[in-house]
Formats: structure tokens, C-alpha cells, sequence
């Protein structure tokens, strides 16, 4: 926190009075040094120079009109060009405060015009009064700058301590089913990657993809409320035994519904989806809702592939492992659910990148 | 410091110290380049030449410099003499010198008496 204060900007202190009469620059540097570190120029030009060398330090600019070389106008038409008479107070202090002087003073941003010969008084409030103002605004610009970091960097914690929940949830669950984290980190990977890299992915910004695939975590949530002795039996179900199997989709879906901080979450209306979808099939044969092609959702059409392929490669308590070129095999013979012939198409395309995933 | 003296060769010596925040320092300081400063010299020379441009810069740099130094009669004849060539009425503006000269001399005196 107090390094943060130490980045806010330092405000400025030095003024800068430019007049080409040494008396003039005298009488106000008397009635300035006491508040602001004075620098002076002689003309036009050279107050041009300092200026531009550093405008950052400057915390007001007096300006003459008549001088040599370069007159106070033009000296203010180039600060005005470059917008500096918004960020720098500058003054015109001058004899000449005639009435097509001052619009074109005020037109190109000063803050004042003071007459000549100054009443000290009198100049030294009007010029106080704005250099306060212009501090105070900058002042206030840097708390709310730094409010806007503090506040982003929370919001940032609280994503990530999300992620963690979900994360640590799904993996409960799948230790229940006697399997590591590992199934749901790397559908969460294989899910990600066809979004990114393939043309499944098409139309999905990087932060869809992002609670896509953190929704693809949770596919599964819904075997919690199926009974051991079907969830672990290493044999085939019986017909009643996959009838109860089957509703871990429904069962997922009105889970996730139940968790009120889920439902905040960008991610609640993929991860409903997905839970309920991830068994249906192209064909139209799948469960519960019996959807057929398009009408599958992209994402949930990636999840069940995945999901599949993912099964097929690892070992679990029903069947060992198979080789991938076998896993890819029976894919496309329809021994293992019907897909998107499209999908199929990305998936065959990505595999060998996505087969990385299990080399860690 | 004489103020009286200098009130009398039309200088207000009072508002002059206000507008120098009463540094009598600052003041003998800037009275005193006022003694060095040689546009009055210019300007008697380019109004005896008839150089136009050049006696009105002359007359405004005086009044300028007369009204930061409080030097009241000097200020308001250099203030009519610019109006006056601001009009073109040259004329009018050399026939002020013998006044201007008269009261510059006397505040010059009174300025070296006080300030040295």
C-alpha cells in the first residue's frame, strides 16, 4: 500500500516567468519565491524551450505578452496545440489587457489575464487559487487511479479463489469415483484447446472460452448422487442400474443450481449446460433430452468428445487403457457415441497436441 | 528612505514598497537599474530622428517600467504619449518631450538623492 502512495505522481513546484523586462521578472519572483521554485526566461522562445524541456514540473507559467523574438500569443497558440494549457495553469501578465487580447488569451486556455503594473495581492490569489485547484485535481486523479488498481487487483483475487473452489469440488467428486484430479484437469485442457485452436472455437472472445472450459470441470458433478455399488461396480449395469447411472446429468445440473455463489459466475450458465448435455449424441440417441445435432451445443458436444476420449485413453475401474491411435480409432467407427462430423474433423486435426497433454 | 522627497518628483514611494512586498532591499535595487536604463536616452533619439516604430517602443517600455515603480507622473505622461502615437498624432507626442524630460530629470535627481 505505501509503495503504491510512493508511484502516485509528486505535485509541482516550480513557476515559470517569462518577460522580457528584468524588472518586471523582479517584482513578480518577489512576490512568488515564497510559495514556488521560480525559473525565468526573456523571451518568447526561451520560455517556449523551458517549457517543453519538462512541463510536468511547472505548476503555473506567467506569461508576457509584448516581447522580442517570440511574442506571449504565440508562445500560448504552441501550448495550446499541444494541449499543455489544460495540464499547465498559464497566466498572461500584461499592460497591453485589451479586449481582443484577453479573447484570444481565454481561447487558447489561460487560466487569467492580469493587468500590469500588478497589485501583489491581487495576482498572487488570482494565481494561488487555480495552482491550488489544478493540485487538488491531481491530487484527487491519483487517489482514484489508485483506488481503480486496488479495486481491480481484488476483483482479480476473487476470480481466482472461485476457480480454486470449483476446482477443488469437481475433484472431490472424482476421487469418490476412485479417479485423481487428473480427468477433470485435462478436460478442462482439451476443452480450452479446441476452442483456441480450432474452428469449433469461432466466435467465442478469450474470456467465453475461459468459463467454457471452467465449466467443463464440473461436467460430472452430478455422479455425487449416484450410489457407490453402481458408480464403482466393475462390471456392466444392468438396464435399472444405467437408467439410475444416466440422471447424474440431471442430477448435475440441479446441483449446480443449489450453490448460490455459482450462479455469479460467467461460467454457471455453460457449466448447467454442460452437466445436462455431455451424454447427448449426434444421432439424437443420447440423455436425457434426446437432442440431435445442431441442436447439442458447441460446447457441450466438445465435452462429451472429450470426456470419450479421455475415458478411452485412461485406465478406470471397468477397463484398462487405450492406446490413443485405438481411442482415435474407435471414435470414428461410432463405437463409442455418434459425433459432429465436423467436430470429429477438428478433433483428428488436434489430437496430436492434445495427446501432449498426457505425456506430463 | 525620504518619501517626501520622493513625492514630490511624483513618485508614490509607499505603493511602490507594497508592490515590492516592503523590501526596501529590492526597491534601492530596482531604483537604481532604473538610473542605468538608457530607453529614455532611445527615446529622446528616435523622436528627434522621427523613427515611428521605435520611439513608440521607447515610450511603452518607460510607462511600463515608471508603472511598476509607482513613479505616478511619469506614468501617466508616458500612458498619454503612446495613445497619442498609437493615433498617428506624432506631432502631439513629440510636443510632450519638454514635459516628460522636466519631470524624468527631477525624478531622477530625487531617485539618486535617496538611493544613491
Amino acid at each position: 500500500m505505501e509503495n503504491r502512495k510512493d508511484e502516485a505522481r509528486a505535485l509541482p513546484r516550480t513557476m515559470l516567468i517569462v518577460d522580457d523586462d528584468i524588472i518586471n521578472r523582479s517584482i513578480l519572483e518577489n512576490i512568488f519565491s515564497r510559495y514556488y521554485r521560480i525559473e525565468e526566461a526573456e523571451d518568447g522562445s526561451e520560455g517556449l524551450e523551458k517549457i517543453l524541456s519538462n512541463p510536468d514540473r511547472l505548476c503555473a507559467v506567467l506569461l508576457d505578452v509584448v516581447m522580442p523574438r517570440m511574442d506571449g500569443i504565440q508562445v500560448l497558440r504552441r501550448l495550446h496545440e499541444t494541449g499543455l494549457t489544460d495540464r499547465v495553469p498559464v497566466f498572461l501578465i500584461t499592460a497591453e489587457a485589451s479586449d481582443s487580447v484577453m479573447r484570444e488569451g481565454y481561447q487558447l486556455g489561460v487560466m487569467d489575464v492580469i493587468g500590469k503594473p500588478v497589485i501583489p495581492y491581487v495576482v498572487l490569489r488570482r494565481v494561488q487559487s487555480v495552482v491550488e485547484l489544478f493540485g487538488a485535481r491531481e491530487r484527487l486523479s491519483n487517489v482514484v487511479e489508485l483506488q481503480q488498481s486496488e479495486i481491480l487487483e481484488k476483483a482479480r483475487r476473487i476470480v481466482e479463489l472461485n476457480q480454486g473452489m470449483i476446482e477443488a469440488l469437481a475433484a472431490a467428486i472424482e476421487f469418490r469415483n476412485g479417479e485423481s484430479g487428473e480427468h477433470v484437469r485435462r478436460i478442462h485442457d482439451i476443452t480450452g484447446y479446441m476452442l483456441k485452436n480450432t474452428e469449433m472455437g469461432e466466435g467465442f472472445g478469450p474470456d467465453d472460452v475461459d468459463n467454457i472450459a471452467l465449466a467443463a470441470i464440473m461436467h460430472d458433478v452430478g455422479k455425487i448422487a449416484i450410489p457407490d455399488a453402481i458408480l464403482n461396480k466393475p462390471g456392466k449395469l444392468t438396464a435399472e442400474e444405467f437408467e439410475i447411472m444416466k440422471t447424474h446429468t440431471v442430477q448435475g445440473e440441479r446441483l449446480l443450481g443449489t450453490i448460490p455463489q455459482l450462479r455469479e459466475s460467467e461460467a454457471y450458465f455453460y457449466a448447467c449446460d454442460i452437466a445436462r448435455h455431455h451424454h447427448e449424441r449426434w444421432d439424437g440417441r443420447g440423455y436425457p433430452d434426446g437432442l440431435k445435432g445442431d441442436e447439442i451445443p458447441v460446447w457441450s458436444q466438445i465435452v462429451s468428445l472429450a470426456d470419450v476420449y479421455d475415458a478411452l485413453t485412461s485406465k478406470r475401474v471397468y477397463k484398462n487403457a487405450f492406446s490413443p491411435q485405438r481411442a482415435l480409432e474407435m471414435i470414428q467407427n461410432g463405437e463409442c457415441g455418434v459425433f459432429n462430423p465436423r467436430l470429429l474433423d477438428s478433433f483428428m486435426k488436434a489430437e496430436p497436441e492434445i495427446r501432449k497433454l498426457y505425456e506430463k | 528612505m525620504d518619501k517626501e522627497r520622493l513625492k514630490a518628483a511624483g513618485i508614490d514611494a509607499d505603493g511602490a514598497l507594497e508592490r515590492l512586498m516592503g523590501s526596501e532591499a529590492l526597491m534601492a535595487r530596482l531604483f537604481r537599474k532604473f538610473l542605468e536604463d538608457g530607453t529614455f536616452a532611445a527615446l529622446l533619439e528616435s523622436v528627434n530622428a522621427g523613427e515611428k516604430e521605435e520611439a513608440l517602443k521607447a515610450s511603452h517600455t518607460l510607462k511600463g517600467m515608471c508603472g511598476n515603480l509607482s513613479m505616478d507622473r511619469l506614468y501617466r505622461l508616458f500612458t498619454a504619449q503612446v495613445d497619442l502615437m498609437r493615433s498617428e498624432d506624432w506631432d502631439g507626442a513629440a510636443a510632450m518631450m519638454p514635459q516628460i524630460s522636466a519631470a524624468y530629470e527631477e525624478a531622477v535627481s530625487a531617485i539618486r538623492d535617496c538611493f544613491g
